[in-house]
């Protein structure tokens, strides 16, 4: 009887275990959803931005031409080479605004404005999707989940390298 | 700054009534964004109910603990999970800000009963403890629910990676700079003076360093004096200093936020001489602010908040003859008090709350985004959606 009883406990405890890992694992695949979701439109947006930069008086010809390549290389870049190119794109906005701090108009500096606050957004967003990657990857490793295939058919997350320091 | 108006819910893990650093950050965060028009309210414990500004709800009366050296006010149980489960149910609210929930307190509780965006706040920096291993587990699923970790400093950053394996973005506590940028100068505190500010009672602030450094410093400097601020009993502590001395300490008692900025603009030295628990040190940020010319130990946050010896001097922590040596030195050479607290007043801008205060929004941003409202985390489990699925 008793017996009986215990393995009851255990089979009870074990799918509350297993259910809970689920629905932990659930929210960290939403989790990665989301962020990059977000992480992709603020980029978007950053690009739009730096295109209006390059057409502006801010840039000279020259920083226009490498500018407007980054944007759209940034644009259209498949999932691969996304980080490449979004971190080519800060490299050349880096470049562009360490020598124009001393030339600023009212609407330049309302562009560069936008361009500082955007930035800051992204570094928080990437923040938080590289640490829901990293979470996600480092529960899904475990041997539990991977027995009873709790990840189900969500593929794995890829870690993006965002050089973070450019921005 | 701030385009749209949220329903944001706060817990304060400590006893709103005791005084302590993360009560005064939640307080200043919470007036703050009610100020930029944003709906707040306040989850805490308090000992005494009547007294709470309206923005605060009372959790429960708090227990003693002992945590990481010190009695913490805190409040748990069964009785205060239904009230936090309560209060988040009620609440509908668009992001929930949790300060300190690694530990058991109605952070944690909080942590665990609500489903949604969150963002956690950590103030502490510990070493690591071995403790850790039996209780990282628990903590881990818990404190991964926190869609963004801030960190209060360098140091509370690392306590976190040690202990609990995750990164968080790095937000310091907040200041409102502009109220100590108008202090007078007050004749009875200036001349050949060192301040001290803290409960002075409590061995970790470092008074007694201080009091052994001052035979070396009075000889170099015959009429320097030394104000002592702060709340506690002055009496163990003069017993303590060489009688030949001891006309040259004066306690001030505890001092109002305008006589604060009049000190920090007076003393010709600051003087921070913690051995350690300190987090962030707001202390010595209110001084920068103040344009106090700084003189601190060396332990990690100080280090990282006076940017190793650029914004104030450093000294070898619990040293009484290397604090003695930084302090107539900069007592001697009145340019270099001068340069040292022109660039800390700069520096102090940093931490003003119109900075600070935009950071932290920013993270709130970014975790709402594709996000739902906070909800209970008990209603979006499996077996109940399953069960409520009919009434549907």
């Amino acid at each position: 009887m008793t017996r009986w009883f215990f393995l009851l406990l255990m089979l009870l405890i074990s799918t509350w275990y297993l259910t809970f890992t689920a629905t932990r694992l659930d929210r960290l695949h939403h989790r990665v959803e989301t962020s990059w979701a977000n992480l992709d439109v603020l980029l978007q947006k950053r690009a739009a931005v730096a295109l209006e930069i390059a057409h502006s008086d801010i840039a000279d010809p020259a920083s226009s031409v490498l500018l407007t390549a980054a944007a759209y290389q940034a644009r259209d870049a498949d999932i691969q080479n996304r980080s490449q190119a979004e971190s080519g794109l800060s490299g050349a906005l880096g470049l562009l605004l360490e020598d124009s701090e001393h030339l600023e108009t009212a609407a330049d500096s309302a562009l560069l404005t936008e361009l500082s606050a955007l930035t800051d957004k992204i570094r928080v967003a990437i923040a938080i999707h590289t640490d829901a990657v990293a979470r996600t990857q480092l529960v899904r490793g475990k041997f539990i989940v991977r027995l009873f295939r709790l990840a189900g058919t969500a593929p794995l997350p890829i870690t993006y390298e965002f050089e973070a320091d450019v921005l | 700054m701030l385009t749209r108006s949220l329903k944001i819910g706060i817990v304060c893990p400590y006893s709103w009534d005791t005084p302590g650093g993360v009560q005064n950050h939640i307080r200043d965060l919470a007036e703050f964004l009610i100020a930029s028009g944003h709906e707040v309210s306040v989850l805490a414990p308090a000992i005494d109910e009547s007294n709470l500004p309206n923005y605060v709800v009372h959790a429960g009366k708090p227990i003693s603990i002992p945590y990481n050296g010190a009695v913490a006010r805190v409040l748990f149980g069964p009785v205060a999970f239904a009230r936090v489960r309560q209060w988040i149910s009620q609440g509908d609210f668009d992001l929930l800000h949790l300060h300190e929930p690694a530990i058991p307190s109605i952070s944690l509780l909080s942590c665990w009963a609500a489903d949604g965006p969150m963002v956690g706040t950590f103030h502490a920096a510990a070493k690591r403890q071995k403790i850790i291993f039996a209780i990282g587990p628990i903590l881990e699923p818990a404190i991964e629910k926190l869609s963004a970790r801030i960190a209060v400093s360098e140091a509370a950053r690392l306590t976190l990676t040690d202990h609990l394996d995750t990164d968080a973005i790095i937000i310091p506590n907040g200041i409102y700079a502009s109220r100590y940028a108008h202090g007078r100068r007050e004749e009875k505190w200036s001349g050949n003076t060192i301040g001290f500010i803290g409960r002075f009672e409590e061995p970790r602030k470092g008074l007694s360093v201080l009091v052994e450094a001052l035979p070396v410093i009075a000889r170099f400097a015959p009429d320097v004096k030394v104000f002592v601020a702060g709340p506690g009993d002055p009496d163990e502590v003069i017993e303590s200093i060489d009688p030949q001395l001891r006309h040259r300490f004066e306690f001030l008692g505890k001092i109002s936020e305008e006589e604060k900025a009049d000190f920090m603009s007076s003393v010709s030295v600051y003087v921070a001489p913690n051995t350690g628990g300190e987090s962030f040190g707001i202390i010595l940020a209110e001084a920068l602010a103040g344009g106090a010319c700084v003189v601190a130990s060396d332990i990690p946050a100080f280090d990282d908040l006076l940017g190793h010896g650029q914004f104030g001097a450093l000294f070898e922590s619990e040293s009484p003859t290397e604090l003695a040596k930084v302090v107539i030195e900069l007592l001697r050479d009145k340019e270099k008090r001068q340069t040292l607290s022109a660039a800390g007043r700069t520096h102090a801008q940093k931490f003003d709350w119109a900075v600070v205060a935009q950071q932290i929004y920013s993270v709130y941003e970014m975790s709402i985004v594709g996000s739902e409202k906070v909800r209970l985390a008990s209603d979006t489990r499996p077996w109940n959606r399953f069960l409520n699925k009919d009434d549907k």
